[in-house]
């Protein structure tokens, strides 16, 4: 087994072992917890009676959405509780030991040593003025920092240890984090949404990194996830927990094989699928209904035309010489890991940088020039939607006025009246309560903040819609409504919609056409059925390759392409496929 | 909506303003340390605008036949040199020192908060000048600056709140700045960029409200700091004239008699500092209790 790769040792493991982890003794042993913490005076509680087994060698997922208190037990295996909450009942054991009945020292002794936390931002986790192999010396252990970077596949591994955190990538930071969690040899591993903010391609690798240490070294892991495909790829059993309570819990194949609990259910098929070839509309016993995508008729006016975009920070280049047409009533996606320029592009569009060289245009004007400089005409035409609706919203102002203010600025609206009723009406428009109106963002949920930033967008009556990773920060549900939201929006406005994202299943259920970056250089593009039916490019297939879906049997969507050079030409850049199908040249290489 | 979606929290909802209320009422009744601060300044300002109904002399008339006495019924705090009451001095002092110290703080919060968020907002080479015009501002001592400023321009009650300003704006200016600074990358102040609003609007709209906090403890803070220089001033025969009454300038007149009649140097004194320590618990409390660390946001 510990040879083995680990999504094979996953099937493995919980087919052949299911009936024998009731034998094995459990390595960690978490008995009827409860937690709550006090506020104004009353006790809240967060936790409600949770128990879990993991044996060793096995890893348990605890899975949830926001407020689902999947993090807080976890906490609990390393003898932490976030301030002013407790322990109301229960025990947490591990390897023997009462976690909450130790001394100081002996939990010292235990965090680190017995039982390793790797938590979501790596890179706020390490000193940014130590060098990394002091920072993993000091994480104890008699291991020589080499063959732990060595052991977390870190390329050059001396040369690496002198090196600052600063200089490393995302995907090398949590690499490095994973190797100061077992320098001390741990026999247990808590993993805290450890690829939450990773790119597909580099979470698909530090997966596959966590799952062969943990074979190797015969750990036991609780993974804390809200992503139910890294889920299904690492984990022999989930307990799925909702507001404190276990719902429910079984081994992995028979959860994702057959839910039980209508709550799992409707979890489950709130995923979007990369073969779904358009949005889920999820029932409230959990059947799913995929509704197809409305054609965009061939005769709708093209909305921006961008041709030949560069973009530069300072000397270095974002974005290199990229084209693109978006249509009313068009969703079109722009698809790359982070630095691929697809952001920079957005914001570009938006008005907040300038580009250096091609254009850009829009009916009512010039889109090369900044946001102050175009008319307000132009300005009202173009809306950017934001990836954080936490930090989208004013916090010191009611929503309503948050929508108030651009119908009185850009004079959608006349008089301060009337600006209140359309306000209201835009709050209804995005299926809220206006009565939603007079509350501060503080008090919504992050579903309905997002809802508000789509009003506030569509306040000017746009005629295109700017959506920057709008629904990476929501759970799955709350993503799968907002996404309904934006499609029904489009279809009734006729919106042109650049909808920018990482998650392919999502751009497989709304976008109509795909645009894939890399580097800041279009790879591919054409209609989205195209592009999934046969990705042309390598570098297309191997994001296609890494994306995870909800399924523990699920074969990958495509075939990790070869290894490949860049063989576009000045005057024949393109391979066509037809029907706006076309992928970049490129020429594999030995 | 799908059932999925957790339910919003049912509370009422309060305006934003009504809101902000009650926060600063809850401020205050958990803070104890504000609350003594605020009500000493609070009965300072009292004694102030009351003086003349708290005592029945005047504070500027002489009587030769009454100087140098010690404290009695008549003259609870004795007379000083000219035979002029000391309570009744100190009582009106207030005038003066609180006058003259309020409209300065006001100014140079008004003055530092608008350029600080600018300069926060702004950015690019406007913020790189001013900041370097501030360094060079704050390298000379501000009593320096003060006195210069006084000689060349007089001494008029209109100079020394601008003297003053000069010396505090840039460090108040620094203060805000650090605060905007914190909220200027946030998205909602973006999407009024992208609306393409002005900077005065994004400022009085997007920033201000979410800076309050520091701006009042740093009101506060300010505030007692210009008491004390201010005092420093008349002391120094640079402030009120006499025969005003003013605290700095009392002690100053009578520092030579203290052997004599020490109440006449203390009593100011005594005002002076309870006012200085009642402002500055009001800063201390306000910010502990808004969360203000007054080390972190620099200066």
């Amino acid at each position: 087994m510990a040879s083995a790769s680990p999504a094979s040792s996953t099937s493995g493991a919980s087919t052949g072992s299911t009936a024998s982890t009731a034998s094995t003794a459990s390595i960690v042993s978490v008995a009827g917890l409860s937690v709550a913490y006090r506020s104004g005076g009353r006790e809240v509680p967060v936790v409600h009676e949770v128990s879990l087994e993991v044996a060793p060698g096995r890893t348990v997922a605890l899975v949830g959405e926001s407020g689902s208190g999947k993090s807080t037990v976890a906490a609990t295996l390393l003898g932490h509780l976030r301030h002013g909450s407790r322990i109301t009942g229960g025990s947490v054991r591990v390897d023997g030991k009462d976690v909450f009945a130790l001394s100081a020292q002996e939990l010292r002794r235990l965090r680190g040593g017995t039982v390793a936390m790797i938590a979501q931002n790596a890179g706020h986790a390490l000193t940014p003025s130590m060098r990394i192999g002091r920072q993993i010396e000091e994480a104890g252990g008699d291991v020589p920092v080499v063959d732990l970077l060595e052991q977390v596949r870190l390329p050059r591994p001396a040369e690496l240890a002198r090196r600052y955190p600063h200089e490393l990538s995302g995907g090398q930071q949590q690499r490095v984090a994973i190797a100061m969690a077992i320098a001390a040899r741990p026999k247990v591993l808590v993993l805290d949404e450890p690829t939450t903010g990773l790119d597909v391609v580099t979470q698909r690798s530090v997966l596959d990194l966590i799952g062969a240490l943990r074979d190797e070294l015969g750990l036991a892991a609780v993974l804390v996830s809200h992503d139910l495909g890294v889920v299904a790829h690492m984990a022999d059993e989930v307990t799925v927990l909702r507001s404190g309570r276990v719902v429910e819990a079984a081994p992995t194949h028979r959860l994702f094989a057959a839910p039980e609990d209508p709550y799992t259910r409707r979890l489950l098929a709130s995923v979007p699928r990369l073969d779904d070839t358009g949005l889920a509309i999820v029932g409230d016993a959990g059947q799913r209904e995929v509704r197809p995508k409305v054609e965009v008729p061939a005769d709708a006016p093209v909305a921006v035309s961008a041709r030949d975009v560069t973009i530069d920070y300072g000397s270095s280049r974002a974005v290199h010489g990229v084209s693109f047409d978006v249509r009313r009533g068009e969703v079109l996606a722009l698809v790359g890991e982070s630095g691929s320029g697809k952001s920079t592009l957005a914001w570009t569009l938006a008005g907040l940088r300038t580009p250096s060289g091609g254009t850009m245009a829009h009916d009512a004007g010039d889109l090369a020039r900044p946001a102050q400089k175009r008319p307000l005409s132009l300005r009202r035409k173009v809306q950017l939607v934001f990836q954080n609706a936490d930090m989208s919203l004013n916090p010191r102002r009611a929503v309503g006025d948050t929508v108030r203010r651009p119908l009185r600025f850009f004079g959608t609206a006349s008089s301060r009246t009337e600006a209140a009723t359309r306000a209201r009406q835009l709050i209804a428009d995005v299926r809220l309560d206006p009565a939603l109106a007079d509350r501060l963002p503080a008090q919504l949920s992050g579903g309905q903040r997002q809802r508000i930033g789509i009003a506030r967008a569509l306040a000017g009556e746009p005629d295109v819609l700017i959506a920057d990773e709008i629904t990476t920060a929501l759970d799955v549900s709350v993503q799968a409504d907002v996404l309904r939201l934006l499609d029904d929006l489009r279809r009734e406005r006729q919106l042109a919609c650049l909808f920018i994202s990482h998650d392919l299943a999502v751009v497989r259920g709304i976008a109509d056409r795909v645009v894939v970056l890399r580097h800041g250089v279009v790879v591919e593009e054409g209609p989205t059925e195209a592009v999934f039916a046969a990705p042309g490019h390598p570098y297309t297939r191997q994001l296609m390759a890494a994306a995870l879906e909800p399924d523990p049997d699920a074969p990958p969507l495509a075939e990790p392409g070869p290894d490949w050079a860049d063989a576009a030409e000045p005057d024949d850049m393109w391979t066509d496929h037809g029907d706006g199908h076309r992928v970049r040249r490129w020429r594999a290489v030995a | 909506m799908t059932t999925l979606e957790s339910p919003a929290v049912p509370a009422p909802a309060p305006a934003g303003r009504v809101a902000a209320a009650t926060r600063a009422w809850r401020t205050l009744r958990s803070s104890r340390a504000a609350a003594i601060g605020l009500v000493i300044v609070a009965v300072h300002l009292l004694i102030a605008l009351l003086a003349p109904v708290l005592t029945s002399y005047d504070p500027i008339a002489n009587n030769a036949s009454q100087a140098l006495l010690g404290p009695s019924w008549e003259h609870l705090a004795g007379t000083d040199q000219y035979g002029r009451d000391v309570l009744a001095r100190v009582l009106y002092g207030g005038r003066y020192a609180l006058g003259v110290s309020l409209a300065a703080t006001l100014l140079t919060m008004a003055l530092g908060t608008v350029v600080g968020c600018a300069a926060a907002l702004r950015g690019g080479w406007f913020d790189d000048v001013l900041m370097r015009v501030l360094d060079a501002v704050l390298s000379v001592p501000s009593i320096l600056t003060l006195l210069v400023i006084v000689t060349a321009l007089g001494t008029g009650s209109g100079v020394i709140v601008f003297a003053i300003g000069v010396v505090c704006v840039p460090q108040v200016i620094r203060v805000v700045r650090g605060a905007a600074l914190a909220v200027v990358p946030a998205d909602y102040v973006t999407a009024a960029r992208a609306r393409g609003e002005g900077t005065w609007s994004i400022l009085r709209r997007e920033v201000l409200p979410n800076i309050t906090d520091v701006v009042c403890v740093e009101a506060a803070m300010r505030a007692s700091w210009v008491v004390l220089l201010i005092s420093s001033l008349s002391f120094l025969g640079f402030g009120a004239d006499p025969p005003t009454p003013d605290w700095g300038l009392m002690v100053a007149e009578n520092r030579t008699a203290i052997t004599v009649v020490p109440m006449a140097s203390l009593a100011p004194i005594i005002a002076l500092a309870t006012l200085v320590v009642g402002l500055n618990l009001a800063a201390d409390g306000l910010s502990k209790a808004w969360g203000v660390d007054r080390i972190r946001e620099g200066s």
